[in-house]
């Protein structure tokens, strides 16, 4: 069966209620068990080593998964590259669906755009609703996991990470997906709280480090917000696709991100934030809005192939982390 | 009398300072840390603590900072090289608001609160421009020593604009400089131009603020303090020995928080 290959959250449930198989082609390329090998791959076939690796590795998990003939191409509202790409993935005969959240918000678009999708999949507004009720009630779950991440200090950083950023594709199995959601939630119950002092927001884009949410503990610190990976949760409540998809922060203003940060850092008592930035990626340009903006020390961290951190970002953490215990 | 000793292992060389119940420096000391990181520690620490009649002082507390700070053994506590130098700088000029620290492969910009306390700082990651190394290949380019390379950069009428941001194209840039016939001189100055010119985008990402203070091992160099004078707005202090100010740091928070 041929899989609906994504690269960022998209209205996914019109591709379950199409019966298709959507899968998030950062997720293929970041749990490889080498994701350097992967973007070695995507620069020996021609892509500069100045492009985002997030990219290279889509780029390759795609070559990788012949199974994946299709990909929805978010075309307004995500990665710049985008529309590059897009050629690039036709030239190799997959066939790619742009869609496109648009900028200004406009209510209208953004139906048309999500009508269009829907008339690709054949499948109703109706159809795609009941979809809505039906994973609105396992993104409940994650958000639960998100709650018991700061309120009951009995969910990792990293497991709070790898939760909520799996909502954007349910790794292609919404009931699957839920009981896994399900066993976590029954295995912190019986956990005592973590005790690190240090409580620390991660925000921008999802890091390729591989080890950064593990090194963070290491050092008395735990990460108890992940920004944009809440968002994949949809945390506002929605009864319409709509609502949910323009409360939706990440493909808008990043003010709007910066405002959901800042209540988030005050709702969840944090002591600092880290904003990461990918290497050749277009959102490195919101950093000094973000540092501006904050009201809690924010340590920018940049990272670019995929791989553990290496000793001066260590450096920079541990100091940050030591600048955050000693009070500023 | 009770004394306190601070170590900063950095990759160029290894500083110890050594601080009396008052501050005051009794005595410190500067090492290459060359290949052998183990053994120039032992050594800083023996040569640091001898007494003139060959006696061994034994320090209440011992703060290592640096990049090696985890190989000091003997250390009763060790501390980032962002709080030792905004310590140290704190300590040599009380109004300090923003420390600028350029090591032999790092810089560091630390914004001061009024109280002293660090509240941001900014710290190169990727990449060696702008560094002692960095200045040490540009010398070698232009067939200087550093102190004739800092003399001509100051005397220089004018400064020659270097594009390039990283230190390998840097170094072909000053090569077709050369060729181009551009005058050493200028083409000094404009190296040391394009180090403050990184050093005034730090500072401003982590709105820092008058009174600077210049620490590390560059602010020994000449060219550079005329560089950076001439480049930031506002007062900028060089310590006497800046190399040590990290040690000082260390030393001074294991007067402060170790054992105090």
């Amino acid at each position: 069966m041929s899989k609906i290959g994504i690269t960022t959250t998209i209205p996914v449930e019109v591709i379950f209620a199409a019966g298709e198989t959507p899968v998030d082609l950062n997720n293929i390329f970041i749990t490889h068990p080498d994701p350097g090998e992967m973007v070695r791959n995507a620069e020996e076939k021609g892509l500069p080593r100045t492009l985002c690796s997030w990219v290279k590795g889509i780029f390759s998990a795609i070559i990788a998964n012949p199974d994946i003939d299709t990909i929805i191409a978010v075309t307004e509202g995500d990665c710049t590259n985008t529309l590059a790409m897009l050629d690039l993935f036709r030239s190799k005969g997959i066939e790619v669906i742009p869609f496109a959240y648009p900028y200004n918000m406009n209510r209208d678009t953004l139906n048309e755009n999500i009508r269009k999708l829907e008339a690709y999949f054949g499948v109703s507004r109706k159809q795609t609703l009941e979809m809505k009720t039906k994973l609105d009630g396992i993104r409940e779950k994650a958000l639960l996991i998100d709650r018991m991440t700061y309120e009951d200090n009995t969910i990792s950083g990293l497991e709070n990470h790898i939760s909520l950023i799996s909502l954007s594709d349910f790794e292609g199995d919404p009931d699957g997906y839920e009981k896994k959601l399900d066993l976590l939630i029954s295995k912190a119950k019986s956990r005592e709280p973590f005790r690190h002092a240090t409580r620390i927001g991660f925000c921008g884009v999802p890091t390729i480090f591989s080890d950064l949410y593990g090194f963070l503990e290491n050092n008395k610190a735990r990460v108890v917000f992940n920004e944009m990976q809440r968002q994949f949760a949809m945390p506002y409540k929605t009864d319409n696709i709509l609502d949910q998809y323009l409360n939706y922060t990440y493909p808008y203003s990043f003010k709007r991100r910066i405002k959901d940060t800042k209540e988030e850092s005050q709702k969840r008592q944090l002591t600092g934030l880290i904003h990461y930035v990918q290497s050749f990626c277009h959102h490195q340009i919101h950093d000094r809005e973000l540092r501006e903006s904050a009201d809690i020390p924010v340590l920018t961290l940049e990272g670019d192939k995929p791989e553990k951190l290496k000793e001066r970002t260590r450096i920079r953490i541990e100091s940050f982390l030591e600048m955050l215990s000693l009070g500023t | 009398m009770q004394y306190y000793m601070g170590i900063d292992v950095g990759s160029l060389s290894t500083d110890g300072v050594l601080i009396d119940g008052d501050k005051n420096i009794i005595k410190s000391i500067i090492l290459p840390t060359g290949a052998s990181i183990k053994k120039t520690i032992s050594r800083c620490r023996d040569e640091l603590l001898l007494t003139d009649d060959g006696g061994k002082i034994e320090p209440v507390a011992v703060v290592a900072t640096g990049y090696g700070r985890k190989r000091v053994e003997f250390a009763d506590h060790i501390l980032t090289e962002i709080t030792a130098h905004a310590l140290g700088a704190r300590h040599l000029f009380p109004e300090t608001r923003t420390v600028i620290d350029i090591g032999g492969q790092d810089t560091k910009v630390i914004y001061l609160d009024e109280k002293g306390r660090v509240a941001d700082f900014a710290m190169n990651d990727k990449c060696a421009a702008g560094t002692g190394r960095f200045i040490e290949v540009m010398a070698r380019i232009l067939e200087l020593d550093l102190e004739e390379m800092a003399d001509i950069a100051i005397n220089a009428g004018e400064s020659v604009e270097i594009t390039s941001t990283c230190t390998v194209f840097i170094e072909s840039e000053i090569i077709s400089l050369i060729a181009d016939t551009h005058k050493i001189d200028s083409i000094a100055s404009g190296v040391f131009r394009s180090i403050a010119g990184r050093i005034i985008s730090m500072v401003s990402n982590v709105s820092g603020k008058s009174p600077f203070t210049f620490t590390g091992g560059v602010a020994k160099n000449r060219g550079m303090v005329d560089a950076i004078r001439k480049t930031l707005q506002g007062d900028i202090f060089v310590p006497d020995d800046p190399q040590v100010t990290g040690a000082l740091g260390a030393a001074i928070f294991a007067l402060i928080h170790v054992k105090g």
